[in-house]
């Protein structure tokens, strides 16, 4: 119900609109990169995920959490603009309900934008790099990974996004957590942890107890952010 | 002579007409009262005037000068107030007017002449962004009013003020012509209001002028027409009645 | 109503809008983790770089990159949303100023920001220095003559950049929007960096020019060349005519 309603809201938004443009950018990164210099990816050892990722991934990952942050802005920049919200919090309704849709809403995007990169890169594997069966499936698992790694991110943003009345305090910090996360260094694996730090870790080449602690980190982390949203709803509740 | 004065002025936006072959004339020294409901075209009137939308036929002539080859002379003689308050709400009362007055070139006392016409004086520290709606409306008049320009036009200028308000501002409208020798276009939804403080009034509905003329040619027209003439406001609501059955029942 | 009045009309309606306080916080941002990692420009041996070169050097990428695009977009949006939140840009199209000059006379003020961002970050660099310095007992303080000629030319570099995003934010009405765009066009300079047309795309010039440097001091980087021709001319093409286009755009979505 509060999924339909949040679809209902987000019209004449231009955020479907933003989203598929990110979706066709982030896509088109990858087969411009290898399209202008093949043989220099051609020469290089180790598989194409390997090596594509390598190129690609980090690009692709700014891309996308600059994205997922301005999505959420604008997601809770309707509620706040016009006092909206004072409406819904004046409903018989659950305001974390609200936090869900915005999930629901944001989440879909996402994937749509990740499955347009998978897309794009299997495409650059296959088309330059000779990748059969088995190289496309590991492409599919980097990828699978990466979504996964966004998610705390994802969550995180929108969490800042409902705590901040202005929109602009809100991407403020979001573009410093993405800025931040590309000057971490990523051999410290405490550091790595950081939401915005983990899309930018990169799976072919990692070792599987990495991969197994990075996979229940995000999990962890894309919990904790929810409920640190509700907290955040109950305390403000309280000081209304 | 008129100061003002249009020749079939038309807007149109895709489909629907806000304006249609309007012919206005507004007398040199006069305060011109342009009435009509909500959404009649007042405001896109007013906006072409000042260049803030372009005419999609017609033309028209502000004291003497035609538009667009004389815009920037043409807003040099004019003072606007526009729609909702235009102001930047980051800097005081006092600073926002300071940039218009830059900008015309005029002399610093002109801000505090300004300030004490619309009795913003004491909050000239203020921000702009914290003034009630009443400040914001006096803060856009004394934009207009700076440096005394020879044309006013204001849009709906006691919107939002109190009683109090409305009476002065009615007051300080009614004595510009005589203490500033100027001629002021003043606009709004109320033909009570605007029989207070205008001697030519022109009646707009759905962009079309019913009425142009002086306030007692209206009650003349009124009688002769057998509409109740004790009140202007009764008048003035049979006249767009009218002219809505005539256009087929539109509201 | 000359440009110079204009100027000065523009620099009074950005007071308070924390401007310079975004300016300073980057700057802060950028140079602390710097001062407390300084120990990592020791260990560049197979670089082949001097470890004040390196501070330097790492420093002025990680603020070409992001942290000086990013800032300047969200110069542009502030400057342009002044205007757009209380309407100010109906009063001043209402008032005797030639458009384009106004909208030139924002450039301007724009211009002057990223100056004042680049000057911070010179001499944040120095404080910087002096504190790494002080920290790790070892000078990482670079003669002026090389600092203050290579920040004025990384200035020179920025400008089309800078013009890129004026003609971003005039022609995207919509804040978040123009906001999004600016901060998506860096994102890919790194890769047109690294092809032969890197000339084409503004926003990688100043991370270029870093790399350029980069490739001087150290031994072991590949070198990249920064031929004038036919970057300056493609340069000062792509600079002047976005101007033109935001002189052309300016105040026309308030102008139906």
């Amino acid at each position: 119900m509060s999924f339909r309603l949040e679809c209902k809201k987000i019209r004449r938004t231009g955020l479907a609109a933003a989203f598929l443009a990110g979706s066709v950018i982030a896509a088109a990164l990858p087969v411009i990169n290898t399209a202008a210099r093949p043989d220099t990816f051609s020469s290089m050892t180790g598989s194409p995920a390997a090596i594509l990722s390598d190129a690609n991934l980090q690009m692709i990952s700014m891309l996308n959490l600059l994205l997922i942050t301005a999505g959420a802005c604008i997601l809770y920049h309707i509620e706040y603009a016009d006092n909206g919200l004072q409406k819904i919090q004046s409903l018989p309704v659950r305001e974390s309900g609200l936090f869900i849709g915005k999930c629901g809403i944001l989440l879909p995007f996402v994937l749509m934008m990740i499955l347009f990169e998978t897309a794009s890169l299997c495409f650059c594997g296959w088309r330059w790099l000779d990748a059969g069966k088995e190289e496309l499936i590991e492409m599919l698992q980097t990828l699978g990974f990466t979504l996964l790694l966004t998610l705390p991110a994802t969550v995180t943003a929108l969490v800042i996004a409902s705590a901040c009345r202005n929109m602009w305090t809100a991407l403020g910090i979001g573009v410093l957590c993405v800025f931040m996360a590309t000057m971490l260094s990523t051999d410290n694996f405490i550091a790595s942890l950081f939401p915005y730090a983990l899309p930018f870790q990169i799976l072919p080449g990692m070792e599987t107890e990495r991969v197994i602690h990075y996979c229940i980190a995000a999990v962890c982390e894309t919990a904790a952010a929810c409920a640190a949203e509700i907290i955040h709803l109950k305390v403000r509740r309280l000081f209304a | 002579m008129n100061m003002i004065q249009t020749r079939n002025l038309t807007k149109s936006y895709g489909g629907f007409t806000a304006v249609s072959n309007l012919n206005l004339h507004v007398p040199k020294g006069s305060v011109y009262g342009f009435v009509g409901p909500n959404g009649a075209g007042k405001s896109t009137t007013m906006k072409m005037f000042l260049g803030l939308t372009r005419p999609s036929s017609g033309a028209f002539v502000i004291d003497k000068m035609s538009y667009p080859h004389n815009r920037v002379k043409i807003l040099r003689e004019i003072g606007s107030f526009i729609e909702a308050p235009a102001f930047y709400g980051n800097l005081t009362g006092e600073e926002n007017l300071d940039i218009i007055r830059r900008i015309l070139k005029l002399p610093k006392s002109t801000v505090d002449d300004a300030l004490e016409l619309v009795d913003l004086t004491p909050y000239r520290k203020r921000l702009a962004r914290k003034y009630s709606l009443g400040m914001k409306q006096r803060l856009g008049l004394a934009g207009a009013l700076l440096g005394r320009p020879p044309i006013l036009i204001l849009d709906e200028p006691t919107n939002g003020l109190d009683p109090v308000g409305i009476h002065e501002i009615r007051m300080l409208i009614r004595s510009l012509p005589d203490k500033f020798d100027c001629t002021v276009f003043v606009s709004s939804h109320l033909l009570s209001e605007i029989e207070l403080m205008a001697d030519h009034i022109g009646v707009l509905n759905h962009g079309h002028l019913l009425f142009e003329g002086t306030l007692e040619e209206l009650k003349e027209k009124a009688s002769f027409e057998g509409y109740p003439d004790e009140n202007l406001e009764n008048m003035f609501l049979a006249l767009i009645e009218e002219d809505n059955m005539r256009r087929g029942g539109v509201k | 109503m000359n440009i110079f009045t204009l100027t000065a009309v523009e620099f009074k309606k950005i007071k308070r809008s924390k401007i310079l306080l975004i300016l300073i916080a980057a700057t802060l941002i950028l140079w602390f983790p710097n001062i407390l990692n300084a120990d990592l420009n020791f260990d560049m041996s197979d670089i082949g770089i001097s470890p004040e070169n390196s501070f330097f050097i790492q420093g002025f990428m990680g603020m070409a990159w992001f942290i000086y695009p990013a800032v300047m977009v969200v110069a542009t949006v502030i400057l342009v949303q002044t205007e757009r939140t209380n309407h100010g840009i109906l009063k001043m199209l209402a008032l005797p100023v030639s458009t384009p000059l106004l909208c030139l006379a924002k450039f301007i003020v724009l211009a002057v920001a990223a100056a004042a961002f680049i000057l911070f970050m010179t001499a944040g660099y120095y404080i910087a220095a002096a504190a790494a310095g002080a920290l790790n007992d070892y000078s990482f303080i670079l003669a002026p003559d090389y600092v203050l000629p290579f920040a004025g030319k990384l200035y020179l570099a920025s400008l089309p950049m800078v013009s890129v995003f004026w003609l971003i934010a005039v022609c995207i009405s919509t804040p978040i929007f123009s906001v999004g765009a600016g901060l998506i066009s860096i994102v890919p300079s790194v890769l047109i960096n690294n092809t032969k047309a890197w000339f084409v795309y503004p926003m990688g010039y100043p991370f270029y020019l870093v790399m350029t440097e980069y490739g001087e001091v150290a031994e072991n980087i590949g070198k990249s060349q920064m031929d004038p021709i036919p970057w300056i001319p493609v340069a000062v093409g792509i600079t002047l005519i976005c101007l033109l286009i935001s002189c052309l755009c300016f105040g026309r979505a308030e102008r139906r």
